[in-house]
C-alpha cells in the first residue's frame, strides 16, 4: 500500500478496506469496465484515500440496500471531491419525503408517453445525422451522432438556444471530467448565470418548452421560486448533456467489435431492443455519489457521518453474485435486469427518453451503414468521473 | 396465480410494460397503476416475465403453475 493511502486513513477504516483509487483517473484507459470488474470482484466495498477520501460501494446488493435506505445514504451533498460551494441540484440534491414533490414535475414531463411523442422528431435527426455521413466511409460516432442527437433533442425539450450546444458542451465537460473543484464551481457558476437569464426570459413569456412548464409547476401548492428554477435547470441541463450520448457509444463500440452481432441484428431488428438492455448492463457508466447523513455499521465497514460514498453501478452490474457469468454479452442472458438507470428513488427520470434514443439510433445505424469496425488507426478514447464516457469512437465501413 | 404489488414503492422504471404489456399498465406518469391482479388463464409466463423484470423487485407473484414464484424464497 503506498504512503499516501497509509497517511489518509480515517481512524473508523480498517487498513484491509483501503484500496488506492481514483475515479476520474484511474478509469481513463481503454477498457473500464475491465478493470471496475476486477476492482469490485476483489472489493465490494473499499475506502480511498483519493479526492479527499471516500468509500465505495462497487456490488450490487451493497448498492441496492444504499440505495433506499436514504435516512443514512443521503443525496444532499453529492461531490466528490467536495467543494467548497455545491450549487443544489433539484431534485437529485433531495432527500425523501420532499424528493417526491420536485420530482413530480420531471416525472410527467418526462413519462413514457410524453417521449413517444418524440419518436418521430428523434428518428427524423437520427437519420440525417447518419446520412450525413454515410457516404464518407467514416465517422468520429461520438462526435458526429451521439453527442448531437441527444443534445439537440433535450435542448429543444428544454427551450436552449441551440447555437450554444458547443459552449454547453464545454461546460458540462468542465464540470464533469474535472476533478478540480475550482474548475468544477467555476463551470457550475457560468451554467446557473446562462440558465437564469434564459428562466427571466421565460418568466416576462412562457414559450413551449420544459422550462416554461417548471415556472407554472406548484411546489407543494405554493410557486416555484427563482432559485428552486436554477435547482433544476442545473440538474436537467447536466442530466441531459452529458449521458445518452455516452450510452449509445458503448452500444455502437460493442456492434463495431462484434460484426457477428450487426448480421444477427440485421436479419432480425426485434432483437435491438435485448441488445440495447444488454449494453446498459455490460456498460453500466454512472456512478452517482452520496453523503453520510449518520454513523452507520454496513457490509462490515463503519461509515461516520459526513464520509461521502461512490456509488460504482457498473460494479453492480458486472456482479457475478447477481449474473451469471457477468462479462460475457449475451442477448438471450436470462436476467437482464440492471440498474444502469440507478435504483430506489433517484432512478433516472430520463430512462425512458434515453431508451427511446438508443433504440432508434441502432436501428437507424444497423439499416443505413453497412458493416462497420472501429478504426484500427485510431481506436476509441474514453475518460472516467462520475460517468465513464467517450471523447472520440472512430469507426470505418 | 396472482401478483401482489408494493405499489408505493414504484419508481417507474416502467420495465413490467415493457416485458408485459398486457398485464403491467402503467399511470400517466409512468408508475404502476395497480396493486396487483388475478392473472388470466394463459399469461402466468407472462406475467412472470413482468415480476421478474423489476429492479426494485416490488411485483411478488404467488401461485405460477411451475411452482416457482418470484422472488424466489430463500433457504
Amino acid at each position: 500500500m503506498s504512503d499516501v493511502a497509509e497517511m489518509a486513513r480515517p481512524d473508523h477504516v480498517a487498513a484491509e478496506k483501503v484500496v488506492d483509487f481514483d475515479f476520474y483517473n484511474d478509469l481513463s484507459v481503454d477498457d473500464p469496465h475491465e478493470l471496475i470488474a476486477n476492482l469490485a470482484k476483489e472489493n465490494p466495498v473499499f475506502w480511498t484515500p483519493r479526492n479527499g477520501g471516500h468509500w465505495v460501494l462497487a456490488g450490487h446488493p451493497e448498492i441496492f440496500e444504499a440505495v433506499r435506505n436514504t435516512e443514512v445514504f443521503s443525496s444532499h451533498r453529492m461531490s466528490i471531491p467536495p467543494t467548497p460551494y455545491e450549487q443544489q441540484q433539484i431534485p437529485i440534491n433531495i432527500d425523501p419525503p420532499m424528493h417526491a414533490i420536485y420530482r413530480e414535475p420531471l416525472s410527467r414531463a418526462f413519462s413514457p408517453k410524453a417521449m413517444m411523442a418524440l419518436q418521430d422528431d428523434i428518428r427524423n435527426l437520427a437519420i440525417e445525422l447518419i446520412e450525413k455521413v454515410r457516404p464518407n466511409g467514416r465517422s468520429d460516432f461520438a462526435l458526429d451522432v451521439a453527442e448531437p442527437l441527444p443534445v439537440t433533442i433535450f435542448m429543444r425539450l428544454m427551450g436552449l438556444p441551440l447555437d450554444q450546444l458547443g459552449l454547453y458542451r464545454q461546460w458540462v465537460n468542465q464540470l464533469l471530467i474535472s476533478s478540480d473543484p475550482v474548475r468544477k464551481t467555476e463551470a457550475a457558476q457560468q451554467v446557473n448565470e446562462a440558465m437564469s437569464a434564459i428562466v427571466r426570459d421565460r418568466m416576462e413569456k412562457r414559450e413551449n418548452d420544459l422550462i416554461s412548464v417548471l415556472l407554472d409547476t406548484s411546489i407543494d401548492g405554493r410557486e416555484v421560486t427563482f432559485e428552486e428554477m436554477q435547482g433544476f435547470c442545473l440538474l436537467l441541463f447536466i442530466a441531459g448533456l452529458d449521458t445518452v450520448m455516452n450510452g449509445m457509444c458503448y452500444g455502437v463500440r460493442h456492434l463495431a467489435q462484434h460484426p457477428e452481432l450487426q448480421a444477427q441484428l440485421r436479419a432480425d431488428p426485434s432483437r435491438i431492443t435485448d441488445m440495447m438492455e444488454e449494453t446498459l448492463r455490460r456498460y453500466t457508466f454512472t456512478m452517482p455519489p452520496r453523503v453520510i447523513n449518520k454513523d452507520h455499521e454496513a457490509f462490515g465497514v463503519r461509515f461516520r457521518k459526513d464520509d461521502m460514498v461512490l456509488l460504482m453501478l457498473p460494479g453492480a452490474d458486472l456482479d457475478g453474485r447477481e449474473f451469471a457469468d457477468p462479462k460475457n454479452f449475451s442477448l438471450d442472458r436470462e436476467n437482464k435486469v440492471h440498474i444502469a438507470f440507478n435504483s430506489g428513488p433517484h432512478r433516472c427520470v430520463g430512462s425512458h427518453l434515453a431508451r427511446i434514443e438508443m433504440r432508434i439510433v441502432y436501428e437507424e445505424v444497423l439499416k443505413r451503414l453497412p458493416e462497420f469496425r472501429l478504426d484500427p488507426e485510431r481506436p476509441p478514447v474514453l475518460h472516467g468521473a462520475n460517468v465513464i464516457g467517450f471523447d472520440s469512437l472512430p469507426i470505418v465501413w | 396465480m396472482k401478483v401482489v404489488i408494493d405499489r408505493a414503492s414504484c419508481v417507474g422504471h416502467a420495465r413490467c410494460q415493457a416485458v408485459a404489456p398486457d398485464l403491467y399498465e402503467l399511470d400517466d406518469l409512468g408508475y404502476i397503476d395497480s396493486d396487483g391482479f388475478d392473472v388470466p388463464a394463459g399469461m402466468e409466463d407472462e406475467a412472470l416475465k413482468g415480476a421478474k423484470a423489476c429492479p426494485e423487485r416490488i411485483i411478488r407473484t404467488i401461485g405460477h403453475p411451475s411452482g416457482k414464484d418470484w422472488p424466489l424464497s430463500k433457504g
